[in-house]
């Protein structure tokens, strides 16, 4: 999803407008307005793991939904930890990831381009 | 920002390997996607919203992942647990026979007053059924615990059973809160922020309070 389609996402106070939901179940993740669009570049790694081509496991996103609070999500799978984060999931099918939870600040970001809107 | 809920509970499954705990987690699909990157890492905990009363619940649930295989589920593991799934499967009498030993592992490790729950999953496999729906409701009785039937495939009293063992939760702290403050002047308050009434539900079913 393109930059200037995100945009469109957010509301005059740069929340979601709209709720958000796993693309591939009917599981909602976020209410309206419990995150806020930020422009980071973090280096996801892909749901299907492309086992041969081991130098290419992930992509840099650079637009995220900010969550302050874990406990804001409607419903979330958190991973084991790796390193100082824990991968997001889609709570009912597991798919991911969807986005990480930062261990040191307790924030969480979701990729704007992984997820659904309604 | 404000809080988005009114309560949080940590929640634990727990049972024999095998006996569904993780099914026990999903809603939309019967299996895990399993070649996904985060079937690899592995998923810690999950968090779901669920409303009683109208009140915003916040539900954090944990799978022992593994652990259980060595029986020896730390008491880390059940630090500040609220409520605990002990799960069977009916068509494995070994895993309702050790439901006995969980609970035992349960009063020498948890806090004393938390909300237990058994469930005998897999309940739509009649054709493999060892235990009883019998048995394990006289289990129950035993423990003084309540007991559903589930189908994490099939999706049967799964949702009902967290709902059920939250509402548990729920009134049990309610209860101790109204303890250690009783409402002045005796009266019944009426608050007028109080809710709409909903019809009664299909979830209305398992209310006992």
């Amino acid at each position: 999803m393109s930059t200037d389609i995100i945009e469109l996402k957010k509301d005059t106070e740069g929340k979601n407008k709209d709720k958000i939901y796993c693309t591939f179940c009917p599981s909602k993740m976020l209410n309206a307005g419990a995150a806020r669009l930020i422009n980071m570049d973090f280096a996801l790694p892909y749901i299907h793991s492309k086992a041969e081509d081991k130098a290419n496991q992930s992509e840099t996103i650079s637009a995220y939904w900010l969550i302050e609070d874990m406990y804001t999500f409607e419903n979330i799978g958190v991973s084991h930890t790796v390193g100082n984060i824990k991968y997001l999931a889609c709570a009912d099918c597991e798919r991911g990831p969807v986005g990480w939870h930062d261990l040191s600040t307790k924030k969480s970001y979701i990729a704007s381009c992984r997820v659904k809107y309604e | 920002m404000a809080k988005t809920y009114d309560y949080l509970f940590k929640l634990l499954l727990i049972g024999d390997s095998g006996v569904g705990k993780t099914c026990v987690l999903f809603r939309f699909s019967e299996d895990a996607f399993n070649t996904t990157f985060i079937s690899t890492i592995g998923i810690d905990f999950k968090i779901r919203t669920i409303e009683l009363d109208g009140k915003k619940i916040k539900l954090q649930i944990w799978d022992t992942a593994g652990q259980e295989r060595f029986r020896t589920i730390t008491t880390a593991y059940y630090r500040g647990a609220m409520g605990i799934m002990l799960v069977y499967d009916v068509t494995n009498d070994k895993s309702f026979e050790n439901i006995k030993n969980w609970i035992r592992n349960i009063e020498e490790n948890a806090s004393a007053d938390v909300e237990k729950m058994l469930l005998g999953n897999k309940c739509e496999l009649t054709d493999k059924r060892q235990v009883t729906k019998e048995r394990g409701e006289q289990l129950a009785v035993e423990y003084g615990i309540k007991f559903m039937e589930t189908s994490a495939k099939s999706s049967i009293n799964v949702e009902e059973a967290f709902y059920t063992l939250a509402r548990d939760i729920k009134a049990k702290m309610e209860k101790k809160l109204e303890a250690s403050n009783p409402p002045k002047g005796g009266g019944h308050q009426l608050k007028a922020s109080e809710p709409q009434r909903k019809p009664p539900s299909w979830l209305a079913r398992c209310t006992i309070l």
